[in-house]
Parts: structure tokens; sequence; C-alpha cells
């Protein structure tokens, strides 16, 4: 931790020689702290009430109108927020065998959510009632490794989506999990999967390109896995410019956020929460304020230590 | 020469564009913990009430009792002991014919059997997906790749009577109903439509023709403990050496 800290300090040295000197970068920029809040949760298949009191391990735990209540304490805060999800919204209760996912969608909208991206489960009761569920939603189903031409959702999704944020641009993109194997063919029709790292990184690099402070991947993949399969372990440490993977499929509940070396040699940070909406993941970074013009220089971050509530 | 030019063209890409950026520099994380304490927000419960409440009427009907809490575990668990015997006992039932062995993906298994009152919201929440009964007659060699996929797995559910080892991941000393797995011998078995079609990477399986009744996986579950309800018997699953690993 203290040699990221090092290397941050080294940069900011770097960085704030090259505002002392170059006359094209004098823009006055205040050095203040830029914060974020990324609030995240993957894989809440359908439970959209509380684990029933049971006597089973997850008793009580979970549930919309509580996660909802919990949301909204944070935006109370007043810092900039952003509410993301990683996939497999539908398939595990009644309410999505009674209800095709409906009630799921719109308590989405009700807590504000900013983005989604789709998980293999999302197409359980088809493309077309997934891209119909959508009318109850306002924010974009996020994904650029998937093709969906000749299908109801060719223009119902967007392979990224850049956010303001204060001074900040954030921008998100999305990857999804091959579908052969997986998702019966009947469900998922013409969509077509595409490679994701190289989706991802192609995306990515036109986000920072577009000036984007940040790049988030909302990925679906799955966090690792003993063979070759991708992930997001290996989407990590092939990308170049994705600062944070927020994951899912594995309902893996990351016990602190992975940081893994990129291919620029700065950081990317992985992280999931278990699944069913049992956990609310929230990520608090913060920028330095100086703007950076080297666009291809590594990031490193350094990560705080852990709270739990 | 490639390299000098990459280098020049940033340069200018960076001088000349207007993208700069403020690098991340820190990151603290806290879970949350959704927990039965928490304060609930009024306009979002409000919202679910109708939906839960129509529901409710079909989901919360009590079809039977268990005398365990059934989790999904591998090599083998209660729960996948109980799914599979239910698959197999209730094709018998639907297709009138002798099935010599049932299967239900790991990964099929979706949730737990609490023990106490058995809902068809929790076989609902058990087997969510719309998946059917089918059949299969599948060649003894074909059943070794099956057997093998299985094992490969981590192990999968197999019907009472279908005994197998796990060593390095392959399946080994398979028997049926008490005899060798024969590779020329051809079994009737029964599989969700999600495996027989090649789900699970179950590739061996998809070009063998299959008897499909369009019968639900979930109905046959729930018609399964319904049938111990009816014989007075609660269900009483536990592990039986189905499947055993051996190294």
């Amino acid at each position: 931790m203290s040699i990221n800290r090092r290397k941050f300090l080294e940069q900011a040295a770097i960085t704030g020689g090259a505002l002392a000197i170059s006359p094209l970068l004098a823009k006055a920029e205040p050095p203040a702290v830029k914060r974020i809040t990324i609030l995240h949760t993957n894989d809440v298949h359908s439970r959209l009430d509380p684990f029933p009191m049971d006597g089973s391990r997850n008793q009580g735990l979970g549930g919309v109108a509580a996660r909802a209540a919990l949301i909204q304490e944070i935006r109370d805060e007043r810092g900039e927020v952003l509410l993301l999800d990683a996939g497999d919204i539908f398939q595990g209760t009644p309410y999505f065998n009674m209800y095709k996912g409906e009630p799921e969608m719109k308590a989405m909208q009700k807590m504000g959510y900013d983005g989604a991206t789709m998980g293999n489960h999302d197409f359980d009761a088809g493309l077309e009632n997934f891209a119909t569920q959508l009318s109850h939603v306002q924010f974009p189903i996020i994904i650029c490794n998937y093709d969906f031409s000749g299908t109801v959702m060719e223009s119902k999704f967007q392979p990224y989506k850049i956010f303001q944020k204060g001074d900040l641009k954030i921008g998100v993109l999305g990857v999804g999990i091959e579908l052969k194997g997986l998702v019966p063919e009947n469900l998922y029709e013409k969509t077509v999967y595409l490679h994701p790292i190289e989706s991802a990184n192609r995306t990515a690099d036109l986000l920072r390109k577009q000036g984007c402070d940040m790049v988030i991947c909302l990925s679906h993949l799955g966090d690792k896995y003993d063979d070759d399969k991708v992930s997001d372990e290996i989407l990590a440490k092939e990308s170049f410019d994705i600062d944070l993977i927020i994951g899912g499929h594995t309902h893996r509940f990351f016990t602190e956020p992975r940081k893994y070396r990129n291919r620029r040699g700065g950081d990317t940070v992985v992280n999931q929460v278990g699944w069913a909406g049992i956990q609310l993941g929230r990520l608090d970074y913060s920028f330095s304020g100086y703007k950076k013009k080297n666009l291809s220089n590594a990031h490193t971050v350094v990560i705080g230590k852990k709270t739990r509530e | 020469m490639r390299r000098i030019f990459a280098f020049i063209s940033f340069l200018f890409f960076g001088i000349s564009s207007c993208t700069s950026i403020q690098p991340v520099t820190s990151l603290s994380f806290t879970d949350y913990r959704i927990a039965k304490e928490a304060r609930t927000d009024t306009a979002l419960a409000g919202m679910l009430a109708p939906y839960r409440t129509n529901m409710d009427i079909t989901m919360n009907k009590v079809i039977g009792f268990s005398n365990t809490q059934m989790n999904a575990r591998q090599p083998e668990s209660g729960l996948g002991n109980f799914m599979a015997d239910g698959i197999r006992v209730m094709a018998e039932k639907k297709y009138g014919k002798k099935v010599d062995a049932g299967f239900i993906n790991q990964g099929g298994i979706r949730s737990y059997i609490p023990k106490g009152n058995i809902t068809v919201g929790k076989i609902f929440e058990l087997m969510p997906f719309d998946n059917l009964v089918v059949l299969q007659e599948v060649k003894g060699s074909v059943m070794q790749q099956f057997f093998d996929k299985m094992a490969a797995d981590g192990g999968w559910p197999v019907s009472a009577g279908v005994k197998m080892e796990i060593r390095d991941k392959k399946a080994i000393n398979v028997s049926i109903n008490g005899k060798p797995l024969d590779p020329t011998v051809v079994y009737l078995i029964a599989n969700s439509d999600y495996v027989a079609n090649g789900g699970s990477d179950c590739e061996m399986l998809r070009r063998i023709p299959q008897q499909n009744k369009g019968y639900l996986l979930r109905d046959a579950l729930i018609e399964f403990v319904s049938d111990f309800t009816r014989q007075g018997k609660p269900l009483d699953y536990s592990i039986e050496k189905r499947v055993v690993n051996v190294n």
C-alpha cells in the first residue's frame, strides 16, 4: 500500500511539474479532491422480499423496501452517486414466474438505478419479454459484447453510457457471458456473443478518449474459474482503461475488492456482492483534482479499509 | 518506425484534443448487509404489496413436510437426491415406462427446502425455470461421458439406484440398479429438456431423440411431494453415498 502511495505521490509530482512548465496546461485547476459514490448490486434474482424467517441461513436478509431506504440515506449525504447492477435481475422467486419481471423493473426504477447490464437469466422469459419489461424503466441496459441485430433488443440497449457527475465524467460499459450451452437457443434467438475482452477494451478506449475520468465495466462474466474461461480476473489483467469491474454471475461475496495489475501497469479493481440483494456494495472513489493529459499513464489506486454496516 | 509514429500521434492527440482526465487516487469500500431490522421504504413496500397478495394466494399452499432442512451440496445432497428421485419416479408415472435413472444438473438447484412445511412457492424457488421432463434412450458409452461431465463438475444429483465414484474429475465404478454401467446397453433416462438439449455443457446428449410430453419439472416435483403427503409420509432425505469422492 505504501508503494502505491509513493507511486501516486510521484505521479502527482510529475503532473504538478508539467502544470508548472507547460503553458498549454496552465489552465488553473483547483487541487481539490473530488469524490463519487458507486453503489452496486448483482444477481438479485427477483428477490423482492427478504428471505423468509424459516431457519435458513439468509433468513430476514435483503428485500427491495429496505434497500431503497438505505439508498435514500446514502443519497441524503448529498454526494455524487451512481447506482448500478451487474445482471441477473430476473428469476428465482415466484414473483418472476407470475409477473415476468415487472415488479423487479418497477422497483429498480423507484430506487433510481442509473444502469444495468444483462445476465444470462434475464433471457429466461425470452428476449421479447425482457424488451417489454424495459418499458417500466428509464435507465439503460448497457452491454457491448452482444450483437442484438435482428432481435427485439436491437434498439433497446446501449454499448456504454457516459455520466456527468459534478466535474467528473464517468463512463460505464457492460459485458455479458457466453450464451451457448448456458441459455437455451430459443430464448436468446439471434443474439451473437462477441469476445468480451476485445469488446470491453475497444469500448473503454473510446470512453477514455472521450475524456472519462473513470471507466466502469458492468460484467456478468463471473469473478474467476478453475479453467481458462473468460472471467473478471482475466478481463482485469487484460484491460487497459477499465478502472473498476462490477461483477456478477458467480454469486461471490467478496471480503474486499480485488485489485489486479492491468496492461498499463495500473490497477483495475473488481468487486462483487454475492446475490439476492443481501448486500449493497458501496465504493467511494476519490480523484486527484489535477487534470492529467497523459491518458496512457498507469493509474494506481489505494484501497482503504473496510467498514461494514 | 511504427513506434515513433505512435509516439508522435500520441503527443499530437494529447495536446490537440481537449481530453484530459482526473485520475482515480483512492477507494474506500463499505458492504451494507441488508438486515431484518433495516428501515424500509414505504412507497416501495406499497408498490410491491398488491403483487405479493395475489402471488401468495397460489404460493402459500402447503403441499408437504420435510423432516430436514435440505441444501444443495456436492458431490451429493439430500436435496439433490429428492429432486433426482422426483424426476425419475414422476417420469415413470407420466410416460408409463420403466425409467432406469433420473438426473438433475447441479446448477439447476436454485434454492433450498427448509425443515417443516413445504409450500408450492418453495418448489417454484427450487425449480423456477419452465424446464420439461424428457426421456432419452442413451447408450452406456455415452452415459459414461455424461457421468464424466457430472464428475468434472463436482458431482450432480442422481436417482436412487445409481452409484458413482469421482476420481481425478472422472466417473469410476458407475453402477445402475446394482449392475456396472455397460457401454453396450441402452438406458432410458429422465433429464430436464435443458440438459437434454445440451445445456450445462452436455453436448453428448444433444443429438439424442427426446420423448417429451410437455411435463414441467416443477409440476413433477410438486406432485412428487404431494404423493408423499397422500401416503401420510414426510420427506426425509439425506446423503446415502450415491456419489462419492474417492480422492
